[in-house]
């Protein structure tokens, strides 16, 4: 009972934070119909923040986050305003096929400025888990996992409370209807690639602790991170979350329980099985 | 003149080997012709038919270790290995079909680098066909005689005759699609699927016959790789990296033409052996401008901007 | 026309590109590396090696008054490209010999190449058994193979009085490396009657392994043995199997990224007592290569672990084989030249001893051109106070050992 216990806790945590990197990225499909292959990059980009972060300036990931979100926000919509808005208007395997080459650029230049070295991130407090009732919990994730869960709330928050936040989800439901009623597309797009990118930063820099940090590591990352987002349904928040639980649950469960060598197939196949059921995944909008 | 550049074209690639005595542009030249019969085959299904599959690597794969498999345990030559892995390919290709074509856009495209990545992670575990992460390795190749003169398998002309052949009947193949009644469907397919379906086009049959000989092709292609290379690992023909690459060659290169990928597989084999020649550890900081500057700039393609401004017009 | 142009234009540029190089004046070495990715922090170890052992080299006059150079290029960790490169550095660059490649898939594509092209490969790390199992004549290993990794460990707990496992968890990656060194470890753990509760095969960069860990931790077994080729697994695996409190007599690691630096710098507490049983970095007890070891450690800032002794003593004994070689400058004929010297190899290095003969490996492989001193060359050491330090056997100890690990808890 314990070990079935452990699996669902550990399946649950590390899920959830795969989830926060796919909010970001579901979040920009969904307005702007883009995947971005470079989401994992910028997830990347969050994590070598926080290491700096630590390693210049003793600051605990935790708190550097309140730096960095805002800078990848700046970031996200600089790329987009400078490099993307032009690839948009030829197409989406076009503009997919760009965001590969951002990707490549974006990795290999830190691995041309850091260099491939493995780093981690050690945080004094994060040696030993906590145990409550006897289930190891590692203290960095549950507090990645607690502080993804208020971003994540902050997010809905924003998008169903705010104008802006209306804005978002108009022009993520129909572009043409929003600029009708006075949207300013182009500029939702701009904030929402921001949005986008600052919530990668986050992740990345959530995740840091827990993980370990090399250039290309975004290019893992991002395989996880669609097939939870195809998953939960694309452009839905909501579903990048119940993608990102249900994918770590199974995957654990199935390793603990089946074989730790298919366990990423395991995943694949729920992945395919609830596509034959769910054409647009577990909350997807329908459209494709 | 519409007919003069791909017969020179022609006569350009069966005449190279005399006119270089490398052996390594030989070999870039092979991995040109080998990487422009993958676009190609992409390209039927993705840039005619418009379905952007992010796993053709499942048939390349599929090709590669049929062809090892039946040669190294049952002795079948190569060449009827690369025939049979490509049926074998083709075969696959049917139920993956029918299960991902019910899902259309980015859903359809995930689902397919799914499927590469399920059978790269068989190809991994089953070791009793497989022989798993250790992969299959051809120390010799059977002798073959043409006209009472042995074949010298050390050299590469043989094979660099071998994917020439290849990649000329795949674009032969590509250029009687077009034309052809299918080509017609796959257009309306892909220009608006449910119009297609609403004015009584079996769309289904039409993804499903292209993507047969799209998997037939990449799966041909696969069992040449084995047999050139000699040497076949699950991360080496099942990788998500080469599924795209295959999808950045045609779209480089120009979607939805005959040449397109043949000008893509040029461009990027020696865009990549430039940089990585020059730059030991920052080549792919360029190879990415280069795949930012080529979409950007040139976003029908290297052939077809070409063609558009030549003639005038879009190409199809 | 402009068409025709155009091709033209790109197929003279591809000429251009592959023209031949210029005459030799060095005597040159072929290393296919991964130079960028996952791997990248391991080509540079070996750039890092490599270059220190050419610069002593040239220093001292060179071979025959020739200086030799190592051309390193990136394969990318991609077989296709390995070969390419292979290929490369044969026709094009014309190296006399290669050596490198890393990753064991690379490997073999460099070795079939090699063999095919009739050019001495002298493999300085790549460990898969099948490198030199396939009859290949051209092909050269000095380091130990995969299968020889755990010997070592083996005798450890079949000397030391009490330590042979009662259970044993093994949890491997699932590549040429790691089944087969698991391959190995379980053949002799299983002829000792040592029941294996755990036989897990995990894919290469994970990213988790708590779910693994849990299962092994159902059967508390009395040893963990853990393979993993990429460091960061090596990372990870030990510290999930410590946070979800697998709590073993002994952690044991094979080489791969429980040999690095890194492993403790990043683990920091958590790697202490690790065992890793692999390929040594030559005799720590003896001055020359404590010598070599202060000298790299000042010139680069690092410790010199297994890959960068490797690397170093690959390049002497290419160089070794250059100078008894009688070179003419026809690299067809030199090339053979070097590899009837290498059949004659016989000398120490920094590696230890070195001369290359066919004999059958632990599992059974019939090795060609294997170093016949490889069975000496793997050791068990011990991660104590963030170094890596040999413990087994005695005669190439650094320091007594700790077992059982008292701070697993029981």
């Amino acid at each position: 009972m314990e070990t079935f216990i452990q699996s669902v806790v550990s399946g649950v945590l590390t899920g959830s934070l795969y989830a926060m990197i796919g909010v970001g990225l579901t979040v920009v499909f969904g307005v702007m119909r883009i995947i971005n292959l470079a989401h994992g990059d910028l997830v990347m980009l969050g994590m070598y923040g926080a290491f700096w972060g630590l390693t210049l300036w003793r600051l605990d990931p935790f708190v550097s986050i309140l730096l960095w979100v805002p800078l990848l926000f700046l970031g996200g919509m600089l790329i987009y305003r400078f490099l993307l808005k032009a690839i948009i208007p030829g197409g989406e395997l076009n503009t997919l096929l760009y965001t590969a080459g951002l990707s490549l650029l974006i990795a290999n230049l830190a691995l041309f400025v850091w260099s491939g070295d493995y780093r981690t991130i050690k945080l004094p407090y994060a040696l030993s888990p906590m145990r409550p009732f006897g289930i190891a919990v590692p203290v960095p994730l549950a507090l990645a996992f607690g502080l993804a869960i208020l971003i994540t709330a902050g997010l809905s928050l924003f998008l169903a409370r705010t104008d802006l936040g209306r804005a978002i989800r108009a022009t993520s439901q129909n572009p043409e209807a929003a600029a009708l009623m006075g949207v300013n597309v182009d500029r939702i797009s701009m904030v929402t690639f921001g949005l986008g990118s600052a919530l990668a930063g986050a992740a990345g820099v959530l995740l840091a602790p827990s993980l370990y940090l090399y250039p290309t590591v975004g290019e893992i990352l991002i395989v996880k991170c669609f097939v939870i987002v195809v998953l939960g349904g694309l452009g839905s928040v909501v579903g990048a979350i119940s993608g990102g639980v249900l994918l770590g649950v199974v995957e654990s469960l199935g390793a603990v329980y089946v074989s730790v060598a298919y366990k990423d197939t395991i995943g694949f196949a729920l992945f395919m099985l609830v596509l034959l059921f769910r054409p647009s995944g577990l909350f997807g909008v329908g459209k494709s | 003149m519409r007919r003069a550049v791909p017969l020179a074209a022609v006569v350009l690639v069966l005449v190279l080997p005399w006119l270089t005595a490398s052996q390594f542009t030989l070999h870039l030249a092979i991995t040109v012709l080998l990487w422009t019969v993958l676009g190609v085959a992409w390209n039927l299904l993705g840039g005619y038919g418009g379905q952007v599959s992010f796993g053709h690597a499942t048939f390349f794969g599929v090709g590669a270790y049929t062809t090892l498999i039946l040669y190294l345990k049952l002795g079948l030559a190569p060449w009827y290995g690369m025939a049979v892995g490509g049926a074998v390919g083709a075969l696959v290709s049917l139920p993956i079909g029918l299960v991902c074509f019910r899902l259309r856009g980015p859903y359809f495209s995930l689902a397919t680098l799914a499927v590469a990545e399920i059978l790269r992670l068989v190809a991994l575990n089953w070791e009793g066909l497989t022989n798993g992460p250790v992969g299959l390795l051809i120390t010799a190749l059977p002798p073959v005689r043409i006209a009472s003169r042995p074949i010298d398998w050390e050299s590469k002309t043989p094979f660099y005759y071998m994917v020439a052949g290849l990649a000329l009947a795949a674009m032969l193949a590509a250029y009687g699609l077009a034309r052809s009644r299918l080509g017609a469907y796959l257009l309306a397919v892909r220009e608006d699927e449910d119009t297609a379906e609403a004015v009584g086009i079996d769309t289904v049959r039409a993804k499903v016959v292209t993507l047969a000989l799209s998997a037939f092709l990449a799966a041909v292609a696969g069992g040449f790789y084995g047999l050139y290379f000699r040497y076949v690992d699950p991360d080496a023909v099942f990788p998500i990296a080469l599924s795209v690459e295959m999808v950045f060659i045609a779209v480089v290169g120009g979607l939805a033409t005959v040449a397109g990928p043949a000008v893509g597989a040029v461009f990027l084999v020696t865009i990549s052996e430039l940089f990585r020649e020059r730059f030991l550890v920052g080549h792919l900081i360029f190879y990415g401008l280069f795949m930012m500057l080529a979409i950007r700039y040139l976003p029908e393609g290297i052939w077809g901007g070409v063609r558009r401004l030549v003639s005038g017009h879009a190409p199809s | 026309m402009r068409r025709l142009c155009v091709f033209w234009v790109l197929l003279s540029a591809t000429v251009f590109v592959s023209a031949p190089a210029p005459a030799q004046e060095t005597l040159k070495i072929g290393a296919p590396q991964p130079m960028t990715g996952p791997d990248a922090p391991f080509g540079d170890k070996f750039k890092k090696a490599y270059g220190m052992a050419v610069e002593e080299i040239n220093a001292k006059g060179g071979v025959n008054g020739k200086k030799i150079e190592v051309i390193i290029e990136d394969h990318q960790a991609k077989n296709q490209l390995a070969a390419t490169v292979a290929e490369k550095l044969i026709t094009q660059t014309k190296v006399l010999v290669l050596t490198g490649g890393r990753a064991s898939g690379q490997a073999v594509e460099i070795a079939s190449v090699a063999q095919r092209l009739k050019t001495p490969y002298v493999v300085d790390h790549p460990s898969a058994d099948i490198v030199t199992a396939k009859g290949f004549e051209w092909v050269f290993r000095d380091n130990p193979t995969g299968s020889i990794y755990p010997q070592a460990f083996n005798k450890f707990i079949s000397e030391v009085p009490g330590a042979m496992p009662k259970s044993a968890a093994v949890v491997y990656d699932n590549t040429v490396f790691g089944k087969t060194i698991a391959n190995s470890a379980m053949t002799f753990l299983k002829s000792k009657n040592v029941p294996i509760v755990n036989d897990e095969a995990y894919a290469v960069n994970s990213l988790d392994f708590k779910p693994v860990m849990t299962k092994v931790k159902a059967n508390s077994p009395d040893f963990l043995l853990l393979v993993a080729v990429a460091t960061t697994d090596a990372i990870l695996l030990t510290r999930h199997a410590k946070e979800i409190g697998v709590a073993p007599r002994a952690f044991v690691g094979f080489g791969g990224g429980f040999g690095v630096e890194d492993f403790a710098k990043e683990l920091g507490p958590l790697s202490q007592n690790v065992f890793s049983s692999a390929a040594w970095s030559g005799n720590p007890n003896d001055p020359a290569v404590k010598e070599f070891y202060k000298k790299f450690q000042t010139k680069y800032g690092i410790f010199p672990k297994e890959h960068e002794v490797e690397g170093y003593s690959i390049v002497y004994i290419i160089a070794d084989a250059m100078r008894r070689a009688h070179l003419t400058g026809n690299v067809e004929a030199d090339r053979e030249a070097i590899r009837q010297a290498l059949l004659k190899t016989d000398m120490t290095t920094v590696f230890g001893k070195v001369k290359f003969g066919n004999w059958a490996g632990p599992l059974g492989d019939k090795y060609t051109n294997q170093n016949i001193y490889s069975p000496e060359h793997s050791v068990l050491a011990q991660w104590l106070d963030g170094k890596l330090l040999n413990v087994w056997p005695k005669a190439n100890a650094e320091t007594g050992y700790v077992f059982p690990d008292p701070t697993s808890k029981r």
